[in-house]
């Protein structure tokens, strides 16, 4: 776009140049910065400016002006660099990057605006600041960068996504079962690549018990492919990507060709990465003597002890080889890795003709063994423009994503979590750690994720400022797992388990747009479009049980009766459809006024519901254009905005709305179908709906040296859907109905701050982030006014929806203490009885006790004393970016954080609870750290762990207590990149106009208070299971060539 | 645009978006505990016996309410609609404030564990609802069955609702000092009060050598004062006092949780402190279930053909009224045999 408005400005302007004689300027133009040559840029001269020449591709320019005229250089970016005119013959014009954040462009609607005549509110990050760092997913690297974009990279699983919310939750659906496996439905934004709308919400449906490969489709872009990520967030700025812009939208612009001499960019990382500290065991002599002491101290009698460890040959067997051993599971598992990415991009091409190649190579091998991820990637654009009036951009990209899921799956690692779990006392061999040690090694995971993306775009001007724009985007996925389990993980059968799915997503947009400015001052921008998105999603398995065995793995011979093998249920097909219209108009770039209005179907709406309504309005002031503010030197700019707009996103799906036939027995001995009784057709089934309040002020000061963001807002999300059981009588088992409804509000600011001088060597720019989110439930089904999902049988840690509160509540005991002598335990006035659990009338409570408060007054501890507390979901979320350069030197930190969040630390609650066994050969850890009860009178804070003989009695270790819900606030820092610039004069003889070599430590240190390992690494119900793949640490050597 | 009209028109703008941000924030729902209209006491009518304390529980079902709710007594009146001052009155009671283990070796220490505190005679616990009838209401101060009683209101309620049940019963059975007890509930008429042994073992009677069953035992509890004591006695078929030596194997210092064990060639006398026993939860006093005191009286002797014979019975029983008891029993068809065949 920028470049049009060049071409055609210098071909407008070249006719009208004034011909005079005098001098006859030559020079060079690059950039300050990147220290290279930079086309087509514009010279312009005299009141009001009028072009007289253009740079050419290699940045030369050569004009004949007046002696002592000023000439401008100006490019779109860039400052405008003013020159005296002198007999002076050559130049050198060092141009600067536009610091002015209201120049900035951001694509919104389709269009490209400048900040200035944008209302909505949106970030941009550049591409540049999400290189140097080797990852397989994009989305770690946002992290901390955009303010009200919280995300969690919870799972370091190679080509795993973490989790993403914009501006605070907007779903309070919970699937995947229960407790650890509980998982919110995923709303992440939508993302757009090129045009290409693609929901990073699939493959992500099964949460923690996924099927396929579960690669997020955003693992499949190479980061150094990116040109520019635009995240935009309230309703106005996402109103024309409507059916789907509830969540938010998130642009991706690939690079594209902009130099006329061919660029050809090299750029390739080896990283190693390195396992987190892992916890500490017991091993060898010691875990034997502790289990001694305490079956002795604690069993029963001391006879029925001493039987039981002669009954334990991995005790009283101490001088077998077998059992004589020290083995530190982890270090089996873990590992450190060494990888390797390789980038290839040419590039090259002008206005009229352009195109961008792009190859890539990414290769990470997880820290868990039979973990990995590797990617191959091309991708291609080009745009072709033989006359002003018509311009064809076509882009393809194709990716195929490899990845080893070993005994997990994309997000955990339940097999190496149980595998670890195994008794230091027995030999390190994958034999003897059971079958999900041997799984972790022998299993044979081979996944793969093909990806092919396309996207043909043709615009012709009809009339002056009449544009017609069509968009037609194709969008194919596959994904493949092979599994096979040789007999020994298995039961000594050996399983074969094929998984395909294919997915697929047909766009198309039909556009027509007029651009009319009146006297320069008057500007009106109307548009109106249709849409139309197909997407299927089919996904089949086949599990052949027993092969004949591990070489000969089928199709014959294996057992028929227990293999299975179809077509899943979660099938879909979803069709939208939406027609829109907008108008902008703005008055000297000073007021501006966006209207948009869209009609928006989908399939999986109810039969009965018309198209839904989304009209957005948005308004905006820029007060440093009034003339009052206009002469102030040290306010670059300054506005005011706001925005109200809505958007949906399809919720439920078709048959939620039509209900569905099924296999229903057999009627005179042939299959007969009839009407499955699951769940109730709803014809009124609405999408969810956002509505959101956006109010923004804008400040740029001191010439670029402070620039503030400041953004307000409130997002109700309603129509939100709930699965309403049904009174038997009905028929029917369950509806899917809208009857949910929450809202967002929170402030959320942005600083960049330049401190030092502009003389200085040194150039500092410090930009700081941070979001306030509150989230607060608003309806519930029936009027209800509060809900409580029960947890499951192990955690048993349910969660409360209350009108008026957070959205998420954690229902827990609270622990008051532990007692400390049995006389600390509260009696019953009336009866004399002690407090005592529910589970047995006899069995009271004592010293080494947890001390739960009993919350009605009846001393006795049941469901009635749990109280509502915590949040799970963060309330302050940010970051901080540092970038310094110095000569040919930059120094790029990034940190990000967490604050005032609640996690469930159900890990440390496991390792307390594997001392309730001695007898199971698991591991133990050193929990000396711990402040817990060890004799009558200790002041502790964890219960005793040792008496095993009445765990079962009381739980003190449960996990639904508040012992175990801790902080989860933290402050990491994510990079830090140090990058050298090698002296162009130096490389030039080969070629080379570029060469820049670095070093990336990624994941440096997370700061928090939190007492497990990694406050990040827990699910997005804030629970940190044991068995999550930690999170990497990375170090990075890189090196980028340019010819 | 003027300089002061710049500054208003920012100001406008900024106070506009405040207010609607604001009053946003004030349509949103008000956090506060759910109360669900369908909890209900699940019994409406209570009928604890009287002289002794009695805890009511499982009496109500909150439904979807928050909890914990709390509880009120309201409108006490007696079944006639007459104010019933005597409920309301705070009395003395006697409250655990220590846990009691059985383990106790002195009678002080066990004082030591209780208090004497007021309280209104029935009561309601705050935030469970359920209802406490106190040991010091007895029938001289309450109505007791076959009156009709009283009837009573309980508001319960949180900060999210309120609820009032009406005309709950509260009819008292008249006291039964002691358990087992043929007194009849209602009127207190006692036709037979002996009681039976809960079991006998092998013992044989000593002039026709038949088995003995709980039916040749009675035993007769007596109120003798008011202090706190027990004394056993046993009688023989001829109601002339037995020594209880005869029982040669009966643990004695741990019959019951007493002190002081004084034993003459009549009578065994303990101080023990009351209810016995004293908290309803197994101790080697009591029975299995902790809700009886047991006493077990044995004795062996060498049986026809030398086999060794070891009889016993067991009382199982709980007494609730303090004051110095006396139990009697009288084995009222023939003696046990004690001596050797």
């Amino acid at each position: 776009m920028k470049h049009l408005l060049i071409v055609t400005i210098s071909f407008l302007c070249c006719f009208g140049a004034v011909k005079a004689q005098n001098v006859v300027i030559t020079g060079s133009i690059t950039d300050k910065e990147k220290d290279r040559p930079l086309p087509g840029v514009s010279i312009l001269m005299g009141n009001p400016p009028k072009a007289i020449g253009v740079g050419d591709n290699n940045g030369n320019f050569s004009v004949t002006v007046p002696a002592n005229a000023e000439i401008m250089f100006k490019m779109i970016g860039y400052k405008v660099i003013k020159i005296k005119a002198s007999a002076k013959q050559h130049i050198q014009i060092r141009m600067e990057v536009e610091s002015n954040a209201l120049k900035e462009y951001v694509a919104i609607g389709y269009q490209k605006k400048t900040r200035e005549t944008a209302t909505g509110a949106s970030v941009s990050i550049s591409g540049k600041d999400l290189q140097s760092v080797p990852v397989p997913n994009v989305m770690e690297l946002l992290q901390g960068k955009v303010a009200g974009l919280n995300i969690q990279n919870n799972s370091g699983a190679p080509g795993a996504r973490g989790s993403m919310f914009l501006r605070g939750l907007s779903s309070i659906g919970i699937s995947g079962g229960g407790g650890n496996d509980a998982f919110l439905t995923p709303t992440s934004p939508l993302f757009v690549i090129d045009g290409v709308p693609i929901d990073p919400n699939t493959n992500y449906e099964y949460g923690f018990q996924q099927g396929g490969p579960g690669l997020s489709p955003l693992s499949l872009i190479p980061t150094e492919d990116i040109e520019s990520v635009d995240v935009l967030k309230d309703s106005q700025a996402t109103s024309l990507y409507g059916a789907r812009g509830a969540y938010g939208v998130i642009l991706i612009t690939t690079k594209r060709g902009n130099s006329k001499t061919p660029i050809i960019q090299y750029t390739t990382n080896f990283f190693a990465n390195f396992a987190p500290k892992l916890k500490q065991i017991i091993g060898g002599k010691d875990e034997r003597e502790m289990r001694i002491w305490q079956i002795m101290r604690y069993d029963s009698t001391i006879y029925a002890g001493r039987e039981n460890i002669n009954n334990s040959p991995f005790l009283s067997d101490s001088l077998n080889a077998y059992y004589n051993n020290s083995t530190n599971w982890q270090d089996i598992f873990y590992r450190t890795t060494f990888n390797q990415t390789h980038n290839v991009s040419a590039s090259g091409g002008d206005q009229r003709f352009n195109y961008k190649a792009n190859l890539g190579y990414y290769n990470e091998k997880g820290i868990i063994e039979n973990t990995g991820f590797d990617r191959y990637s091309l991708s291609m654009n080009t745009q072709f423009q033989p006359t002003p009036r018509f311009r064809l951009f076509t882009a393809v990209a194709a990716s195929l994503g490899k990845n080893q899921k070993g005994s997990g799956n994309g997000v955990t690692q339940s097999g190496v979590a149980s595998a670890s779990n195994t008794s230091s006392l027995l030999p390190a061999s994958k034999f003897t750690g059971g079958a999900d040690a041997m799984s972790t090694f022998s299993n044979r995971n081979d996944n793969k994720t093909a990806n092919i993306r396309t996207n043909i775009e043709v615009q012709y001007e009809l009339l002056k400022g009449l544009n017609v724009n069509s968009n037609f985007s194709y969008d194919y996925t596959s994904g493949v797992e092979d599994n096979f389990r040789p007999s020994l993980t298995n039961n000594n059968f050996a399983q074969v388990y094929t998984y395909d799915d294919r997915r697929s997503s047909l766009y198309n947009r039909n556009m027509l747009t007029y651009v009319k400015s009146i006297n320069d001052k008057h500007n009106f921008n109307i548009y109106g479009f249709n849409e139309l998105n197909v997407k299927r999603y089919q996904a089949q398995i086949m599990q052949q049980e027993r092969s004949p065995n591990d070489q000969y793995e089928g199709p014959l011979g294996v057992g028929g009766a227990l293999s299975k093998g179809g077509i899943l249920n979660n099938f879909s097909e979803v069709r939208t459809a939406s027609f829109a219209g907008s108008f902008s108009y703005n008055y000297d770039k000073k007021y501006v006024v966006d209207f948009s209005y869209r009609w928006d179907a989908a399939s999986s709406n109810g039969p009965d519901v018309a198209y839904t309504r989304n009209p957005s309005v948005g308004l905006r002031w820029n007060f440093n254009k009034e003339n009052l503010l206009k002469d102030l030197k040290w306010l670059d700019f300054g506005s005011l905005r706001g925005s109200w707009g809505k958007n949906i996103v399809p919720s439920g799906n078709i048959f939620d709305a039509y209900g569905k036939y099924n296999f229903a027995g057999r009627f005179n001995n042939s299959p007969a179908i009839g009407l499955d009784f699951g769940t109730m057709p709803n014809t009124m089934l609405l999408p969810t709906v956002t509505t959101q309040l956006n109010g923004g002020f804008e400040i740029g000061l001191f010439e670029g040296k402070v620039s503030l963001i400041t953004d307000v807002y409130y997002k109700m999300v309603d129509n939100m859907t709930w699965n309403k059981k049904l009174a038997n009588h009905n028929g029917f088992t369950n509806i899917k109905t809208n009857e949910a409804s929450m809202v967002n509000y929170g402030y959320e600011v942005s600083l960049m701050v330049r401190p030092l001088p502009r003389k200085c060597a040194v150039n500092w720019t410090l930009s700081f982030n941070g979001a306030i989110n509150h989230d607060v439930l608003a309806r519930l089904p029936d009027n209800m006014r509060e809900i409580l999902v029960p947890g499951d049988k192990i955690t048993d840690q349910s969660i409360l929806y209350r009108l008026g509160r957070n959205s998420l509540s954690n229902v827990l005991y609270h622990t008051r203490g532990v007692f400390a002598n049995d006389m600390d335990v509260p009696v019953d006035p009336a009866t004399g009885l002690r407090y005592r659990t529910s589970n047995n009338a006899n069995s009271f409570f004592r010293a080494g006790d947890p001390y739960w408060t009993d919350v009605n007054g009846d001393y006795i501890l049941d469901t009635r004393d749990q109280v509502v507390v915590g949040n799970s979901q963060p309330a302050i979320t940010g970051g901080v970016t540092s970038y310094t350069t110095y000569k040919n030197f930059s120094l790029n930190i990034t940190m990000s954080y967490t604050a005032i969040r609640d996690i469930l630390n159900n890990s440390l609650a496991q390792r307390f609870q594997n001392l309730y066994n001695p007898y199971n050969p698991n591991a133990l850890v050193p929990i000396d750290d711990y402040n817990y009860w060890k004799s009558a009178g200790d002041k502790a804070t964890y219960p005793n762990p040792m008496d095993y003989k009445r765990y079962e009695l009381y739980y003190p270790y449960r996990y639904n207590q508040t012992l175990f819900q801790e902080d989860g606030s933290y402050f990491k820092i994510n990079t830090m990149t140090l990058s050298y610039n090698i002296d162009r004069n130096l490389t030039k003889r080969w070629g080379i106009t570029s060469l820049r070599v670095y070093s990336t430590v990624n994941n440096v240190y997370t700061f928090s208070r939190y007492s497990g390992p990694d406050p990040e690494n827990v699910t997005d119900l804030g629970r940190d299971r044991s068995d999550g793949y930690p999170n990497r640490r990375s170090v990075t050597l890189g090196l980028n060539v340019q010819f | 645009m003027k300089k002061g009209k710049a500054f208003v028109f920012a100001g406008w703008w900024s106070i506009a978006l405040v207010m609607v941000l604001g009053s946003c924030k004030k349509m949103l729902p008000v956090d506060r505990p759910a109360f669900s209209l369908e909890s209900q006491f699940t019994q409406d009518l209570y009928q604890p016996v009287l002289g002794r304390t009695t805890l009511m529980t499982n009496n109500f079902n909150a439904e979807g309410s928050t909890l914990p709710l709390t509880f009120r007594i309201i409108n006490v009146r007696t079944f006639n609609d007459e104010p019933a001052p005597e409920l309301l009155k705070l009395f003395p009671v006697e409250v655990w404030k220590k846990p009691y283990t059985g383990d106790e070796k002195t009678l002080a220490e066990i004082t030591a564990k209780r208090a004497t505190e007021d309280h209104p005679l029935f009561e309601i616990r705050e935030h469970s609802g359920e209802f406490i009838m106190w040991n010091s209401a007895t029938s001289d101060i309450l109505k007791a069955q076959p009156d009709s009683g009283y009837l009573f209101d309980v508001e319960a309620f949180n900060d999210g609702g309120k609820r009032i049940f009406k005309n709950m019963k509260l009819r008292p059975f008249r006291e039964r000092p002691y358990e087992p007890n043929n007194q009849n509930p209602i009127t207190g008429a006692n036709s037979n009060p002996a009681i039976k042994p809960f079991t006998v073992t092998d013992m044989i009677t000593d002039s026709t050598g038949s088995n003995m069953s709980a039916d040749d035992i009675s035993i007769y509890f007596y109120r003798k004062g008011e202090g706190n004591s027990l004394t056993l006695r046993f009688l023989d078929k001829r109601l002339q006092p037995m020594d209880p030596d005869l029982f040669k194997d009966t643990k004695w210092n741990e019959l019951l949780h007493g002190f002081n064990m004084q034993k003459t060639k009549e009578a065994v006398r303990y101080d023990v402190a009351f209810p016995i026993p004293l908290v309803e939860m197994p101790t080697r006093y009591t029975t299995f279930d902790g809700k009886q005191a047991k006493m077990v009286f044995a004795y062996s002797r060498q049986g026809f053909g030398n086999l060794r014979q070891d009889a016993s019975f067991q009382i199982n029983f709980a007494i609730y009224r303090k004051g110095d008891w006396e139990m009697v029993i009288w084995f009222n068809r023939e003696n046990p045999k004690f001596i050797n065949d």
